[in-house]
């Protein structure tokens, strides 16, 4: 069978390799760590601003409320992307959307529509509003994990998302979002996790920048001290 | 197969691209490729030193990168292995193939056998290592490229010219012209006209596909994890929107675990484009789970060995560390004057002139050893601190023991060197021979453009030092003395 002649290659060659491993050093388990001093908060938002986002830091859930609604006008919106998230219900996300005749386009809502129709409505939506399982502060990345109710779409397929961050899910280093994924028991990952640096980008005319060729072209994010 | 045939850059079938030599000069005669090349290192440049001044100890991070590529080499099966069970338990399949001609069938089948025919794919250079996309084209099967590099090239024909930035070779002009021909009207040579426009063009492929196809920029064996690492999100959509996944990768992409990942990612976008982290990086898990509404319904994992296996049992073994940031492209003097085409393989720049003659042959490939001043400029830009210049000194040295490969005229000339050398008399004869004859010639320059005979071959690709007009010994008699 293919597979066992495979590996049995792959076995000898590796064993013969071993002649020309390369030198090794003992490096100190927290090489690499970099995390933040000082505000973590400003930290993320300063970095979010850095790769091309926009942070606004609030002090109040009426206060994010305010600026998201700010962001729907924005974004001409009439239809919503949106997770269902504990967060946006402490937001009162619902009542916003309906209040400025918004259309609130979610996992339940998806659920009852089939494959292609429910694809051509999610298409359609001019903003995505998520919240975030983790930000972390050093590089101004948001990680989510997905599950039903947590859709990647959100993030992805309309031209603006706006993530809702509390001062709770910021962790100063990459290496901490790893170790928190860990405690979580790496034998359940999510079918997806996304980690989000920035709006869609490329450098592919000229080398020059360009954003939103196939994600998001305008990145905010509102964290509520 | 060295074919001598006239290069066109319109294919992708690399084995007409061996000519080096003539493909280089065309590259330094094209001014807008110069420009961009140019970019290449005085902006990219800047960015990458920023970025990695912002990590503290890098050099260790580095240290550590590659220390786990070289363990896990070490028992590379066991860890495929394990990335298999993983696979399965999330109920994705993994398919085993040999070289590239077996894992073009593999995908081919698998998406003949659901009668799908619509594809589309994010950006792999191991998916252009096994010419899939003529395979998929030659079975009937609509593929679209969906990384915006890419899809400009596949429109034009063109072969990528660098590992992360695969139409870096065409100016915005270029472009605005082929995507004018699916757009039916003249689009503006600006950036944001062309990229608005491939997003509503390409999201209507998103929409209808049913197949999508990735690469991996890693594979976690404990998790069963795909990671895909991209700034544009189109790797997201592929995988977030048709039925079926299936990612390609070379079997040297696998580490063992999830808390080696970070060490990868802290510096693989430094070194690509000098960004702390990329725009996005997915971790795939098998397909969609019960209850959720976006990803695929079917996961496989195609593994790829394609000649892995010969390097992995040989001294250029340190090569399968490579993941793929081209950051040696980006440093090295060679590349940012001939630019990507004129390598001719898949992989261009310092790592492509070791990887073409391990993957595609040292005979057909006998200029790319030789495609490189051995600065280490390659080397000290490496994430993963691949020891690039030895590795080419290494095919250098195994070309000249392989006889075909031997040019006759040289190893003579290098035979009366040795003689001559060796014999004090015939030394000072020769030096005085050279002095009064090519050293008092009236030259422009201290350097030959062109050698005698058979030996012009040398100066096909440099100038040699030309003999001064006076031998050193006799300076030394003369003036030398006096001083000391
Ligand atoms: S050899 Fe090193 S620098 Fe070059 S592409 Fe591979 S990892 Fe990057």
């Amino acid at each position: 069978m293919a597979r066992e002649a495979f590996l049995a290659r792959v076995k000898q060659a590796a064993e013969i390799g071993r002649a020309y491993r390369v030198e090794h050093q003992q490096l100190a388990p927290d090489v690499g760590y970099v995390g933040v001093t000082g505000d973590a908060c400003a930290k993320l938002a300063q970095e979010i601003d850095a790769v091309g986002g926009i942070a606004t830091i609030v002090d109040s859930l009426g206060q994010a409320r305010e600026i998201l609604a700010g962001y729907l006008l924005e974004a001409e919106a009439k239809t919503a992307l949106c997770w269902q998230h504990p967060l946006l219900m402490r937001l009162q996300l619902n009542e916003l959307l309906a209040e400025r005749n918004v259309t609130r386009v979610d996992y339940d809502s998806a659920n009852s529509l089939t494959q292609p129709a429910r694809r051509l409505e999610q298409l359609a939506c001019e903003i995505g509003i998520t919240s975030v399982d983790l930000a972390i502060a050093e590089t101004g990345t948001l990680l989510m994990c997905h599950h039903p109710g947590q859709e990647r779409l959100a993030s992805l397929l309309p031209p603006v998302h706006v993530a809702i961050v509390e001062q709770s899910q910021i962790v100063p280093d990459l290496l901490d979002a790893f170790r928190i994924l860990h405690e979580r028991g790496v034998q359940n990952l999510p079918s997806n996790i996304t980690l989000i640096t920035g709006p869609s980008k490329t450098g592919d005319i000229e080398l020059q920048l360009t954003t939103g060729v196939h994600g998001p072209g305008r990145w905010r994010v509102i964290i509520i001290r | 197969m060295n074919s001598s045939s006239p290069t066109t850059e319109t294919d992708y079938i690399r084995s007409t691209h061996h000519e080096f030599l003539a493909a280089s000069e065309k590259a330094l005669r094209t001014p807008s490729l110069q420009i961009i090349l140019g970019q290449l290192g005085d902006t990219l440049g800047q960015r990458n030193r920023d970025a990695w001044q912002q990590l503290p100890n890098s050099d260790l991070v580095r240290q550590r990168a590659r220390q786990i590529k070289d363990d896990t080499l070490a028992n590379l099966h066991e860890h495929l292995q394990t990335l298999e069970i993983s696979v399965q338990a999330r109920g994705g399949q993994v398919h085993w193939a040999d070289d590239g001609h077996a894992a073009s069938k593999i995908i081919v089948d698998l998406i003949k056998q659901r009668g799908y025919s619509r594809v589309v794919k994010s950006k792999s250079m191991t998916s252009e290592e096994i010419h899939l996309n003529p395979a998929l084209e030659a079975a009937g099967i609509t593929t679209v490229e969906t990384d915006l590099g890419e899809y400009i090239i596949q429109l034009a024909g063109h072969r990528p010219s660098h590992i992360v930035g695969p139409a870096l070779h065409l100016s915005a002009v270029e472009v605005a012209e082929i995507l004018s021909q699916p757009a039916g009207r003249t689009l503006a040579a600006e950036r944001e006209t062309l990229a608005a426009f491939a997003r509503q063009e390409l999201r209507q492929k998103f929409a209808e596909a049913e197949v999508g196809i990735s690469g991996a920029n890693f594979a976690v064996a404990e998790t069963g994890t795909i990671v895909l690492v991209s700034n544009e999100g189109n790797a997201r959509l592929t995988t977030a929107l048709p039925k079926m996944h299936i990612a390609v990768m070379g079997m040297e992409k696998v580490i063992p675990k999830l808390a080696d990942l970070p060490y990868f990612l802290k510096v693989l976008a430094r070194a690509a484009t000098g960004q702390k982290l990329s725009v996005y990086t997915s971790f795939v898990t098998g397909a969609r789970r019960a209850g959720e509404t976006d990803g695929a319904e079917e996961f496989h994992l195609v593994i790829l060995d394609n000649g892995r296996s010969q390097i992995l049992g040989s001294p250029l073994r340190e090569s399968l560390f490579c993941i793929r940031c081209g950051a040696c492209l980006n440093a090295c003097p060679i590349y940012r004057s001939v630019g990507g085409h004129a390598y001719g393989g898949v992989y261009a720049g310092p790592i492509g002139a070791v990887l073409t003659p391990l993957y595609d042959g040292l005979a057909a490939n006998h200029h790319l050893p030789h495609a490189s001043s051995l600065c280490g400029a390659c080397q000290a830009a490496c994430p993963v601190k691949i020891q690039i210049p030895e590795m080419l000194v290494k095919l250098r040295e195994q070309m000249h023991d392989e006889p075909t490969l031997k040019n006759g005229m040289e190893s003579f000339a290098y035979r009366m060197w040795a003689k001559t050398l060796k014999r004090p008399w015939l030394y000072r004869l020769s030096t005085w021979l050279a002095t009064r004859t090519v050293g008092r010639w009236y030259r422009k320059s201290p350097w030959l453009k062109k050698l005698p005979g058979k030996l012009h071959g040398w100066t096909k690709k440099r100038d040699f030092p030309a003999p001064a007009a006076a031998r050193f010994r006799d300076w030394w008699e003369k003036e030398g003395r006096h001083g000391s």
